[in-house]
């Protein structure tokens, strides 16, 4: 007993206060299995893209091919790093800002064996070659019903985690995550409303059909995009941006007003995707101009986190952690900016069904989504673990890793993206088209080299990260005797 | 951490709201950046104007159809409508300065005779890049891009060696109808020293030193009752294009690969194995699917690959 107390008695007051009167343990799970599936969909990514680069690498066999593949990694990288990194953050961040312990331990073990279970059952169906066939919701019907029962009980914890809060205010943050938990909900329910073909079988057809399919699939695709992957990692900033630059948020009113302008214009946009297709012009026209009011609401995020730093500016120079998150933020705010330029009509007839839209959604997924992430995690893992990070300095090569993948990314993607499009509309002096489709995809090769590379550094990033998370716990373990009794001591004496 | 470690303000800095997060978490009252209303208004008379313009919110059973209109023609008629990328489509298909120029150029063309078409150089450039794309659309599927196509599968359009006549109208006369390509299939007729006989004339017409037993006992199945091959290739192996049954006699290899085989055993063995197995293959008839002058657009192009006769 003397023993340890003196061992208690040597760490640090601060880190030793509030151990037990927060549900850390499922903070810890949720934040390890977003760096793992982090690096597991960022490998499928480079592996994807190094088979458009080279189709050889398919090897003809039929598990690994890119058909197969592109879903495990559209899935492994929003649902899997993503996901599970949103889980963690927003039950880290719901305690903190509410001062209330989470609700239901056994409600929230289940969200993440729930979630993690549809995601391993999602990689090995697609692999399979069972898929739904809907983008970003490729999962056969007995998952949708998986994840919609993880996805309710997720709803619960939050909402009544919130109710127990000891704070007469509900943070900005856990506006964003409510919102999020919300229109996920319904979008991933009545996109994936499906007649299955029997009990036993994974395959089923769709509610809907044509054009109304088309817009189902959009408006649950684009809101994935407004909801999951902007709105909940905007909930991210909230928290994280301000914690770590130690300073207020900028403005209030800028954050009431551009989250409810946020949450309603997202919602009319989804049929941007559809321009030139039998979809009636004016549903073209409502969600080109509702893309186009988006952009301010969408940049208030971006100017709150921003200003949010005016007077610590410093931090950038010595803060690696600080230089993901305002990196994040000026991603997005340039994809936001490009998002609404795409969704023209004009402009979208050269950017439809080229790299330019690959292009545009990893500026955002990795630029903004990947990068919040990563200062987030970094800032967060410490203090679950109650010790410091391994290292300083790889977190500092991971951040220009990062940064030179995305730009050799983008900049591959816009030039594959724009020139292709300007081949296919390109004339002959006799009023020919001047391309063969095939002469645009030899075209495409060399852009698609730069991408798989761009796509190797960032991944090279992600798994110094894994790395130096790994080491950081390791470290923290060793030490787990002392921080095992030194909350325990915390915990009786509180 | 305690509560006395917020961040300090400078002077003159605006209030926060008063609530406080996780020991630190603040908020400051600063008012909506004015160039952040401002372009936010901005976007908003930008949607406005866009509305006005073009097809835009729901009413009823019908939809505010805006002010732009297109006029193209329609059954002769010359009709104007509210903006829609349909009747965008008609009008620039009909008036279009590339649609314009490509329709001129398919009109002469479409009125000119092939040996015109094949002596003019203005013709001819429009021949060759009008028919990169159709072609590309339409045959290097199988002929390949270029017309090369791919042996053992599909013929080459670029040598002299013709299966249905290499003239543009038998050109032309193979994209209108089609082809069937057949060969019976010998293995029920002929044994398998037969086949390898009949494999070793047809290698020795060509130039390949044979046994002169098997290559004569080979002759005769080939110009006799047993083997009938005549019938289609002719007594003296040449060809019939009226049959679609090529020369045999010009060391030009479509459908069996002579060449990258080894030795003799291993040419007779493929030839034999052909043979035996014969070849039904089919090119399918365009007339449905391209107008006159596409195809004689897409014959003329043929005919200037290479091996035109």
């Amino acid at each position: 007993m003397s023993e340890t107390a003196a061992t208690a008695g040597s760490v640090p007051a601060s880190t030793a206060v509030p151990a037990e009167q927060y549900n850390y343990d499922i903070v810890r799970k949720f934040s390890i299995a977003a760096v793992i599936w982090g690096v597991l969909g960022m490998a499928a990514g480079v592996w994807i893209a190094s088979q458009l680069a080279w189709p050889f690498l398919n090897f003809d066999i039929a598990q690994i091919t890119f058909g197969r593949f592109r879903p495990v990694h559209t899935t492994l990288v929003i649902f899997g790093f993503g996901g599970n990194a949103l889980f963690a953050t927003s039950y880290y961040i719901v305690q903190r800002t509410c001062q209330a312990r989470l609700y239901g331990d056994r409600l929230a073990l289940f969200t993440f064996y729930g979630w993690n279970l549809a995601l391993v059952l999602g990689v090995i169906s697609y692999t399979s070659g069972i898929t739904q066939g809907r983008e970003y919701a490729e999962f056969a019907w007995p998952l949708d019903i998986l994840i919609a029962v993880t996805w309710v009980v997720y709803f619960w914890v939050f909402l009544m985690t919130l109710m127990r809060r000891s704070q007469p205010h509900i943070y900005v943050a856990n506006w964003f995550f409510m919102a999020f938990i919300l229109a996920t909900a319904l979008l991933h329910i009545f996109n994936n409303l499906q007649v299955p073909v029997s009990l036993t079988s994974a395959s089923s057809y769709s509610l809907f059909s044509g054009v109304q399919d088309a817009m189902t699939q959009w408006w649950y695709g684009h809101n994935a995009v407004g909801f999951f992957l902007t709105a909940a990692f905007l909930g991210m900033m909230y928290y994280f941006v301000p914690k770590q630059a130690g300073r207020p948020i900028y403005s209030y009113k800028l954050s009431i007003i551009h989250f409810w302008a946020l949450v309603f214009l997202y919602m009319w946009v989804g049929a941007h995707h559809l321009h030139w297709t039998a979809l009636p012009d004016w549903v073209s026209t409502l969600a080109a101009t509702f893309s186009i009011l988006l952009l301010l609401p969408s940049w208030g995020g971006m100017i709150n986190g921003i200003m949010t730093l005016s007077g610590a500016w410093h931090k950038l120079r010595t803060d690696p952690i600080m230089l993901f998150l305002i990196t994040a933020l000026s991603f997005y705010g340039m994809s936001t900016f490009e998002g609404p330029m795409m969704s023209l009509k004009s402009v979208n007839a050269l950017s439809h069904y080229t790299d330019w839209t690959v292009g545009h959604v990893h500026s955002g997924a990795l630029g903004w989504v990947a990068m919040i992430t990563f200062g987030s995690l970094y800032h967060l893992i410490p203090r679950l673990w109650n010790t410091k990070i391994f290292s300083l300095r790889l977190i500092y090569i991971h951040f220009f890793l990062a940064t030179i993948g995305i730009v050799l990314y983008i900049v591959s993607m816009w030039v594959a993206g724009i020139g292709q499009g300007l081949m296919l509309r390109a004339f002959d002096q006799y009023g020919n088209l001047a391309y063969t489709f095939t002469e645009s995809v030899v075209f495409l090769h060399k852009p698609y080299v730069v991408r798989a590379i761009g796509g190797g550094f960032f991944l090279l990033g992600m798994l110094l990260m894994a790395f130096n998370i790994a080491m950081t716990i390791l470290t923290a373990r060793r030490a787990a005797p002392v921080a095992d009794e030194s909350r325990a001591t915390a915990a009786s004496a509180s | 951490m305690s509560t006395n470690e917020k961040p300090s303000k400078k002077p003159g800095e605006v209030d926060t709201t008063g609530h406080v997060w996780d020991t630190n978490l603040e908020e400051y009252n600063n008012p909506l950046p004015r160039w952040w209303l401002w372009g936010f208004y901005a976007t908003v008379v930008f949607a406005v104007v866009y509305w006005i313009l073009f097809p835009a919110w729901p009413v009823g059973d019908g939809f505010t159809k805006g002010l732009n209109t297109v006029t193209f023609t329609e059954d002769g008629e010359e009709v104007t409508t509210h903006w829609n990328t349909r009747s965008l489509l008609a009008r620039d298909m009909q008036t279009g300065t590339q649609a314009v120029r490509q329709r001129e150029m398919l009109e002469t063309v479409g009125a000119m005779e092939y040996d015109e078409i094949l002596a003019d150089v203005d013709a001819m450039g429009f021949v060759n890049a009008y028919a990169k794309g159709s072609f590309g659309t339409w045959c290097a599927a199988c002929h390949q891009t270029g017309g090369a196509g791919v042996v053992e599968q599909y013929p080459n359009l670029r040598d002299d060696h013709w299966l249905w006549g290499g003239t543009v109208e038998k050109i032309e006369e193979t994209l209108v109808l089609g082809r069937l390509g057949y060969m019976p299939g010998y293995r029920e007729s002929l044994n398998s020293d037969q086949l390898e006989e009949v494999a070793s004339y047809v290698l020795s017409l060509n130039g390949y030193e044979m046994n002169d037993e098997a290559v004569s006992a080979g002759a005769e199945i080939f110009t006799g009752e047993l083997g009938g091959c005549f019938q289609c290739h002719g007594m003296d192996a040449a060809g019939r294009t009226s049959q679609g049954a090529p020369n045999l006699t010009n060391n030009i290899w479509g459908l069996v690969d002579v060449p990258g085989a080894a030795d003799d055993a291993e040419r007779v063995a493929r030839v034999a194995s052909y043979v035996s197995g014969g070849v039904q293959r089919v090119m399918p008839a365009f007339s449905d699917r391209l107008s006159p002058t596409e195809i004689k657009v897409l014959a003329a192009y043929v005919h200037s690959l290479g091996g035109g006769q």
